[in-house]
């Protein structure tokens, strides 16, 4: 797959952070970025089409990014999902919970632009996902 | 940073603000029955540390983690004096931080430090912040994970 052509869903309750993150994205090469405020709306757009690769807030209300990676990994057709916790969340044991759940790497705020372009490479790799 | 990212993210703050007001307005109706809104409290903190961390506004960055640290003891704290400490810290931060980003231009510095010297004197009376990993810590635990 072409780096064009990758589905990238970009999660996050705070417009300011989806916007950055999405634009960061274009900036690397990423055309088809979707943004979704919520973990609900995530899911709505998970079932529209195909993607490969989820950026997703940790903090939302009512469902969690924690939540949303829970459900990704336990969906048969989701599961290969590569997904990417974009986050000022560092409390050690969250973090564990986290990797413990299946993410695929971990974003810190405050993140630079060659730590995203790093690490959403790295994973898409890795997954094979991009040759 | 840029002039439009801090615009746009202070006219967002409005809405987390109100969010944040009537979570502590509720605690403090009934402290024992509400308590664990603290940590409704402690979200808004960690969505603002996050966007000010990622805007380069570490002072606001700083207050923010300062209350979501005391908003997290809030949720186990026992005795109704420590839930009204946490209440009216909270009621601080969250004045000084929407203060910070409509003057984040301004000259701010000898306010914030009292702030910050008060809410870390409370956070060390709750017993401390909870253990924080940093990036290379969180990028060493993925790799033995994998």
């Amino acid at each position: 797959m072409l780096l064009t052509d990758v589905n990238v869903l970009v999660v996050d309750d705070v417009n300011t952070m989806r916007v950055q993150v999405r634009d960061i994205l274009k900036q690397f090469g990423f055309q088809k970025v979707t943004l979704a405020a919520s973990a609900e709306e995530a899911q709505a757009c998970l079932k529209e089409q195909p993607y490969q690769v989820v950026l997703c807030d940790w903090h939302m209300v009512p469902t969690t990014g924690l939540d949303l990676l829970k459900f990704i990994r336990g969906n048969d057709s989701l599961k290969a999902l590569v997904f990417l916790m974009v986050t000022a969340e560092s409390t050690k044991e969250l973090v564990v919970q986290a990797i413990q759940c299946g993410v695929d790497d971990y974003l810190v705020k405050p993140f630079t632009l060659a730590q995203v372009q790093s690490k959403v490479y790295g994973a898409l790799l890795k997954k094979g996902v991009l040759q | 940073m840029t002039v439009s990212g801090i615009q746009e993210f202070i006219a967002e703050l409005g809405g987390f603000a109100v969010t944040a007001e009537e979570t502590l307005r509720q605690i403090e109706a009934d402290m024992e029955k509400n308590r664990g809104m603290f940590s409704v409290f402690s979200d808004r903190m960690i969505a603002i540390r996050g966007t000010a961390q990622q805007l380069s506004l570490p002072k606001i960055a700083h207050i923010a983690r300062l209350g979501e640290e005391i908003a997290m003891k809030g949720v186990t704290a026992e005795k109704r004096p420590q839930i009204r400490k946490a209440v009216g810290s909270l009621w601080d931060a969250l004045t000084t931080v929407k203060h910070l980003l409509q003057h984040h231009g301004e000259e701010t510095a000898e306010e914030h430090d009292i702030l910050v010297n008060r809410l870390e004197a409370t956070l060390r009376a709750f017993g401390g912040a909870r253990q924080q990993v940093d990036a290379d810590e969180i990028e060493r635990m993925l790799r033995e994970k994998k």
